[in-house]
C-alpha cells in the first residue's frame, strides 16, 4: 500500500463519543422499556438490560480492538467474508435455523445470530473492496452497474426469501446503492432509478388501496392497508403502529419523564425493540426524540468527514457504507414508528434491543475508527 | 469479473495515483448527508404533526386503555409502631365503589334497575340519580369512582346481594332463574386509608399522609419511601395473535418502622403540657399560657428519643381540621412579631411569601415540630457548654474563682448578672449553680473567641443533628462566626445572641453528661418488612467525642449542684423529683426584641445525677406571667412533674431518702397525675421479687423489661389499712422514703428491690451525698 507512514494519529473522538452516548442512552431506554415485561416474563426486571449490556460490552471491546487494527487486512478477504455471510443466510434453512416470533431469522450456534446483520457487513466490505479497485468501471458503465446489482441483489434476495426479512433486504440493497452512487461519475441515472422506485411503490400502494391487489395475497398488503388506516385495523395489523402513535401523542413536548411511560406496560409490542423510539417519545417527548436525532446527525456528519479525509478509497468506501447502513436504518425505523411508511420490522441502531445488531454495528464503527486513525493530520 | 490484463494494470495505476475520494465523490457524500438531514427534518416535522393534530386524542386514548384493560393494585403503606410495638399509624384496607357504565348498560339495560335499587339500599350516601345521569352521558365509560374509602362491613351487604340476586318490584330475581346476575357494572376497588389510633398522640413526630401516600412532616415524611411499597398491576394486553392476555403483578407492601418513641412516656409528656397550658391560661394577660412549649425526653446514653412534644396538638386523622385546636397564638398578628433572631425558616413550610390565608399559615405552624424546626436563643442552658469547652481545651482548670459585682464592663456596655447586687467571689461550680453571667463571661474571655467558636462547632451548633425526622433546621445563619465581637462573645457565653434548636441542645447536653459522646438523636430503631422480618436495625451512632471523659465527669459534678444544692445556692432545686438525684441547668433567655421583656424559659435535667439514664428538656416560650424572667420555676416544675411519672415507668428507682412531707407530697401528686391517665404505672408484679435469693444484679436485669398494665386490668392492691392503692403506683414508706411492695406492704431496698427484713442484713442504705 502506498499511503505514507505517519507518526501519531488519533481516531475520531467525536465519532467515538457520539457512539458511547448512543450506547449508554440505549441501555437506559432498553431498561426503561423492557423492565416491566421482563419482570413479568422472567421475574427479573433487568433481564433484557443484562443481555444488552453483555452484548454492548463485548461489542465495545471488539470495536476498540478493530479500531487498532489496520483496516486494510479486510480488503483481501472481503469477498470471502461476503460469501461467508451468504452461507450463513443459507444456513437458516438447515436445522441450525431458529424460528422466533413467527419468522425464521436466527441461527443458533451457541449464541443466536441474525445472518442478515452479517450480510450487511459483508456487502459493505465487498463493495468497498471492489469499488476502490475498479470503481470507475463498476459505477459508471452499464455492465458495471449490472455486476453491482447482481452482487447486492444476491444477499438481498436471499435475506428476503429465506428469512422473509424485507427491511434487511432493503438496507442491504440501499447500502450498495449509496456506495455505488458516491463512486459513480453520473448522478442523473440514480435520480431516475430512485424516482422509478418511488413511483412503483406509490403504484402498489394505490393498487392495494383500491383493492386491485387482493388483501389476502400477502401479509404485506395487509400491512400497507393498516398503514393507510391504522384505526381501521386497530385490533389486528395496525395495532402496533397505532399504539406507537398513541405513545408519541401521549408524550407531548417534554414527555412524561424517564421511566414514566404507561404504553410500555404491555401496550406497545416489542417496546424495547423496533418500537423503542415511541417509548423515547412518550418518556422524553418531542424534545428528547429530536435530541436523539441530532445525535445521529452528528454521527453521520463525522462519517462524512472521515470518509472525505480517508487516506485511501477503500477506507473511504467502508465509512460511506457504514454511514449508509446507519442512516437508512435510523430513517426507516423512525418512519415506521411515526407511520410514515408501512410497518416493517427494523431496529434503531445502537438503541434497540438486539445482540447481533449491536455487535456488528460496533464492528463497523471499529472499522470507521481504524480508518479515522489513518488520516494524516 | 472478466477483465483483460491490460485493463487491470490500468486500474491499478489509477488507484495508485489517487489516494482518497475525488472531489466529485466528496461532493456526492455531502449531498447524501444533506438528503439524510432533510429526511430527519421531515421525520421531526412528522412527529410534531402527530403531536399537534392528534396529541390530545392519543393522550385520551392512552388514558382510556389504561383504565379499561389494566388496574392498579395498591400497596399497603407500612405501619409506624412505638418501641413496645403499639401502633402509632397503620393503613386500613378500604374500598372504592366503581361504576362501569358499559357493563351497567349491557344486555339492553336489564342490569340498570336492580343495580340502582341495590345501591340505594346499601349505600344511602351515594346519589343514584347522579350515577344515572353519568351513565346516560357516558355510556362507554368503564371506570368512574362514586364513593371512596368504604370499610368492608359497609360493602358486605351489597356484595352479598350481588351474589344472591336482588328483589325487583316484589319479584325475586336470583341466580336460578332465566336471567342470572341481574346486577352488574359495579365493582369495588381496593384502597387503603391511613389511621392514627392515638389521634393527636405524638402528632408532630409522626406527621400525616395526604393524597397518594405522600407523607408530610415527621416520620411519615422522612421515612416516606421506606413506608411506601410498589403498586402492583392487573392488566390485559394484546399478544402477538391479537388476543387479550391478563396478567397480575402483585403489589409490594411498604416497610414498617419501629420508633424509639414510647407511647406511655409520650402521653405523660403531652398530658403535662396540656395541664400546664390549662392551668396558666389567662394567668397574667388574656390568652394562652405560653407562646409555645416543647419537651424532649431521651436516653442520653444512646440518643434514642422517648418522647417529643409541642403545643398545640392536632388530630392526625384529620390534620386540616383545627376546630379543637387552640389557634390564638398562631393567627397572623403573632406571625408579624417575629424578628431577625426569633424567626424560623417559614418558607420551608409555606413555600412562598405571597399573602396567604391566615388559616393556612396557622396550620403550617401547628403542623411543624417545634422541637426540631424552630430555633431560639438558649439562655443559661448554654453555660455548661461554655464551661465544658473551657475545661476541655485546658483554658481553665475548674478550680478558678471569679469575682461577681453584678455586672461586667465589656466594650462600651455594662452587662449585668441577673443578680444585680453581685454574687461575690464564686468558684466555677458556684457560677454554674447560681447561673452567674459574670463568671461565664470571664470564662469565655479566658477561652477566647477562636476557642469558643471551635467548641461551638464541636458541640454541633449550626449543624443539623441529623435526627430522622422531616423538617429539621440547623439555624446556621443565626449562629456566630469569625466576625463575632467581644460583646458577642460575652453574651454568647450565657446563651444569648445566637439560635439553637431544642434537638441540638438536647443532643449536645447528652454528650456533656454521658462521657463526651455525641450521639445522633434517633427516632427509629428498626425497619421491618410486611411479614415482620427485620430488614434493618438502626444502631445508635456516635458522631464524635466532643469532650473527654474527665471533663464530662466534672460537668456532672457541677450540674448536680444546680439541682441538689441548698435552694439559696442554686437555681434548679425545684426540678428535683422526690426520691431522686438530678442534675441539670436552668435557662432564662431574653427574647428579641429586648424591649418587649419577653423571655424563653427552659430546664434541661437528667436523672440520676451521677449516672444519667434519662434526660428531659423543657422549653416554655413566653410564659403568661407578670415577670417572665422570674418564672423559670415553671419549667423546672414541669420537668419535675414529667420526671416524677416517667422515672418509675422506666424502672429507675428512687435512691434518696424521702421525708414525711415529701412522701405526702408525692402521694398527692400521684393521685393528681393519675386522675386522667390510664397508663402511668409500674405493675405490682414488677416490684414483686420472685426469687428473693437472687443477687442484686440479676434483679436489676429483670427490671429492664417493663410491663405495662392498664389500670383497669390490674386488681387494685390494698395497703395495710385496707384502702385500695390507687392506680397501682409505687408507694413510699413515709419514714425511710423507701418504696413499699404494693402487695405485701413490705419496705423494699431501693437498689435491690428486695424486702428489707426488720433486722437489716446490711448497713442501711445511705445516699452517696447527703445534703
Amino acid at each position: 500500500m502506498s499511503h505514507g507512514k505517519v507518526k501519531r494519529r488519533h481516531m475520531d473522538y467525536s465519532l467515538f463519543f457520539a457512539v458511547i452516548f448512543l450506547l449508554l442512552f440505549g441501555l437506559i431506554m432498553v431498561y426503561s422499556a423492557s423492565s416491566y415485561e421482563a419482570s413479568l416474563k422472567f421475574n427479573d426486571s433487568a433481564f433484557y438490560l443484562k443481555n444488552q449490556a453483555r452484548a454492548t460490552a463485548l461489542g465495545f471491546i471488539a470495536m476498540l480492538i478493530i479500531s487498532r487494527i489496520d483496516y486494510h487486512i479486510w480488503k483481501g478477504p472481503a469477498f470471502l467474508i461476503y460469501l461467508g455471510s451468504l452461507f450463513l443466510v443459507f444456513l437458516v434453512l438447515t436445522p441450525l435455523g431458529v424460528v422466533r416470533n413467527g419468522a425464521r431469522r436466527w441461527l443458533d450456534v451457541g449464541i443466536s445470530v441474525q445472518p442478515a446483520e452479517v450480510a450487511k457487513v459483508g456487502v459493505i466490505l465487498l463493495f468497498a473492496s471492489i469499488l476502490s479497485r475498479y470503481g470507475k468501471q463498476l459505477s459508471s458503465t452499464l455492465k458495471g452497474i449490472f455486476i453491482c446489482t447482481v452482487l447486492a441483489g444476491i444477499p438481498a434476495v436471499m435475506v428476503l426469501t429465506i428469512t422473509s426479512n424485507m427491511s434487511s433486504a432493503i438496507i442491504i440493497f440501499g447500502i450498495a446503492t449509496v456506495m455505488v452512487f458516491v463512486c459513480s461519475q453520473k448522478t442523473l441515472p440514480f435520480m431516475l432509478i430512485g424516482g422509478a422506485i418511488t413511483g412503483g411503490a406509490a403504484l402498489i400502494v394505490y393498487m392495494v388501496m383500491h383493492g386491485i391487489i387482493p388483501e389476502t395475497l400477502s401479509y404485506r398488503t395487509a400491512r400497507i392497508r393498516a398503514w393507510l388506516q391504522p384505526e381501521a385495523y386497530a385490533s389486528g395489523t395496525g395495532y402496533q403502529t397505532l399504539q406507537s402513535l398513541y405513545s408519541i401523542g401521549a408524550g407531548g413536548i417534554f414527555g412524561k419523564g424517564l421511566g414514566q411511560s404507561t404504553q410500555k406496560l404491555g401496550f406497545v409490542p416489542e417496546a424495547q425493540n423496533d418500537m423503542i423510539f415511541s417509548i423515547i417519545c412518550e418518556e422524553l417527548g418531542l424534545f428528547g426524540a429530536i435530541a436523539i436525532l441530532l445525535m445521529f446527525v452528528i454521527l453521520i456528519w463525522r462519517f462524512v468527514i472521515v470518509a472525505n479525509n480517508a487516506s485511501d478509497q477503500f477506507g473511504a468506501f467502508i465509512v460511506t457504507g457504514v454511514m449508509a447502513h446507519i442512516a437508512i436504518q435510523v430513517i426507516l425505523n423512525i418512519a415506521v414508528v411515526t407511520n410514515t411508511i408501512p410497518n416493517t420490522g427494523i431496529t434503531l441502531p445502537f438503541i434497540s434491543y438486539g445482540g447481533t445488531s449491536i455487535l456488528f454495528l460496533l464492528y463497523e464503527i471499529g472499522l470507521c475508527l481504524s480508518v479515522s486513525r489513518s488520516i494524516e493530520v | 469479473m472478466k477483465m483483460s490484463r491490460k485493463q487491470k494494470r490500468k486500474i491499478v495505476t489509477q488507484e495508485a495515483s489517487n489516494s482518497g475520494f475525488s472531489g466529485k465523490m466528496q461532493r456526492k457524500l455531502v449531498v447524501l448527508f444533506i438528503i439524510v438531514l432533510l429526511a430527519f427534518v421531515a421525520l421531526s416535522l412528522r412527529l410534531l404533526k402527530i403531536n399537534r393534530e392528534k396529541g390530545d386524542d392519543y393522550k385520551r386514548q392512552v388514558m382510556r386503555q389504561q383504565m379499561s384493560s389494566s388496574r392498579v393494585i395498591p400497596f399497603r403503606r407500612g405501619d409506624i409502631v412505638d418501641r413496645k410495638g403499639t401502633k402509632l399509624a397503620y393503613s386500613e384496607k378500604v374500598y372504592n365503589l366503581v361504576v362501569d357504565a358499559k357493563m351497567l348498560l349491557s344486555d339492553e339495560g336489564v342490569h340498570l334497575e336492580p343495580t340502582m335499587q341495590a345501591l340505594q339500599k346499601c349505600f344511602p350516601e351515594v346519589d343514584t340519580t347522579e350515577i344515572r345521569e353519568y351513565v346516560n352521558k357516558n355510556p362507554g365509560s368503564r371506570y368512574k369512582i362514586f364513593a371512596k374509602h368504604l370499610p368492608f362491613n359497609e360493602i358486605e351487604p351489597f356484595k352479598e346481594m350481588q351474589k344472591n340476586g336482588v328483589e325487583v318490584k316484589g319479584k325475586k330475581v336470583s341466580d336460578n332463574e332465566t336471567e342470572p346476575e341481574m346486577m352488574d357494572g359495579i365493582w369495588f376497588e381496593d384502597d387503603y386509608e391511613r389511621k392514627y389510633p392515638g389521634s393527636s398522640l405524638a402528632c408532630d413526630v409522626i406527621g400525616f399522609v395526604q393524597g397518594d401516600n405522600t407523607g408530610f412532616f415527621g416520620l411519615e415524611e422522612f421515612y416516606n419511601d421506606t413506608l411506601n411499597g410498589t403498586d402492583g398491576r392487573e392488566y390485559g394486553f394484546m399478544n402477538e395473535d391479537s388476543v387479550m392476555e391478563e396478567s397480575i403483578k402483585p403489589a409490594v407492601d411498604g416497610y414498617t418502622i419501629v420508633s424509639t418513641i414510647d407511647t406511655n412516656i409520650q402521653s405523660i409528656v403531652e398530658k403535662h403540657i396540656a395541664k400546664f397550658m390549662n392551668e396558666h391560661r389567662n394567668a397574667y394577660r388574656q390568652g394562652a399560657a405560653a407562646k409555645n412549649i416543647g419537651v424532649i425526653v431521651m436516653n442520653p446514653n444512646d440518643g434514642e428519643v422517648y418522647a417529643m412534644a409541642g403545643y398545640p396538638v392536632f388530630d392526625l386523622n384529620d390534620p386540616s381540621n383545627m376546630d379543637n385546636v387552640d389557634l390564638t397564638q398562631f393567627l397572623p398578628e403573632s406571625v408579624s412579631e417575629n424578628t431577625a433572631v426569633d424567626t424560623e425558616a417559614e418558607e420551608e413550610v409555606s413555600g412562598n411569601n405571597a399573602p396567604e390565608d391566615p388559616m393556612t399559615v396557622a396550620r403550617n405552624k401547628i403542623w411543624r415540630n417545634y422541637c426540631i424546626s424552630d430555633s431560639f436563643e438558649p439562655g443559661s442552658v448554654m453555660k455548661p457548654f461554655t464551661v465544658a469547652g473551657a475545661i476541655d481545651s485546658g483554658k481553665i482548670t475548674g478550680n478558678e474563682t471569679y469575682q461577681c459585682n453584678g455586672y461586667l464592663d465589656v466594650a462600651d456596655y455594662q452587662i449585668h448578672c441577673h443578680n444585680r447586687l453581685g454574687d461575690g467571689l464564686l468558684t466555677v461550680q458556684q457560677g454554674i449553680a447560681k447561673s452567674c453571667n459574670v463568671v461565664l463571661m470571664d470564662i469565655a474571655f479566658a477561652m477566647g473567641k477562636e476557642e469558643w467558636l471551635r467548641y461551638n462547632k464541636i458541640f454541633n451548633f449550626g449543624y443539623k443533628t441529623n435526627i430522622d425526622l422531616a423538617g429539621e433546621t440547623n439555624a446556621s445563619e443565626l449562629t456566630f462566626n469569625e466576625k463575632m465581637g467581644i460583646t458577642d462573645l460575652a453574651v454568647a457565653s450565657f446563651g444569648q445572641g445566637f439560635n439553637v434548636t431544642m434537638m441540638q441542645m438536647a443532643a449536645g447536653f447528652s454528650a456533656l453528661i454521658n462521657g463526651g459522646y455525641y450521639y445522633r438523636p434517633q427516632m427509629v430503631s428498626e425497619i421491618r418488612n410486611s411479614e415482620g422480618a427485620v430488614v434493618e436495625k438502626i444502631q445508635p451512632r456516635i458522631y464524635k467525642q466532643v469532650i473527654s471523659e474527665d471533663t464530662s465527669a466534672k460537668m456532672r459534678d457541677y450540674l448536680r449542684t444546680v439541682v441538689m444544692s441548698d435552694p439559696k445556692e442554686c437555681t434548679g432545686w425545684s426540678a428535683r423529683p422526690i426520691g431522686y438525684t438530678e442534675g441539670g441547668k436552668t435557662g432564662t433567655a431574653e427574647k428579641a426584641p429586648r424591649t418587649k421583656n419577653d423571655y424563653l424559659i427552659s430546664f434541661m435535667g437528667y436523672v440520676p445525677a451521677e449516672n444519667p439514664e434519662v434526660l428531659c428538656y423543657v422549653v416554655i416560650d413566653t410564659p403568661n406571667t407578670e415577670i417572665q424572667s422570674e418564672s423559670t420555676r415553671l419549667a423546672t416544675r414541669l420537668n419535675r412533674d414529667i420526671m416524677t411519672e416517667v422515672l418509675p415507668y422506666l424502672n429507675i428507682f428512687p435512691t434518696e431518702e424521702i421525708t414525711e412531707e415529701e412522701a405526702e407530697e408525692l402521694r398527692a401528686k400521684q393521685d393528681e397525675f393519675s386522675e386522667n391517665s390510664s397508663y402511668w404505672t409500674i405493675s405490682a408484679n414488677e416490684l414483686l421479687p420472685e426469687n428473693e435469693d437472687e443477687t442484686s444484679e440479676e434483679a436489676e436485669d429483670n427490671n429492664e423489661e417493663v410491663i405495662e398494665i392498664p389500670v383497669e386490668e390490674a386488681e387494685p392492691p390494698k395497703d395495710s389499712a385496707g384502702n385500695p392503692i390507687v392506680n397501682n403506683v409505687i408507694q413510699y414508706d413515709p419514714e425511710t422514703g423507701y418504696p413499699l411492695d404494693p402487695a405485701t406492704g413490705e419496705v423494699l431496698d431501693p437498689v435491690t428491690l428486695l424486702p428489707i427484713s426488720p433486722k437489716p442484713k446490711e448497713e442501711q442504705y445511705a445516699p452517696e451525698e447527703g445534703e
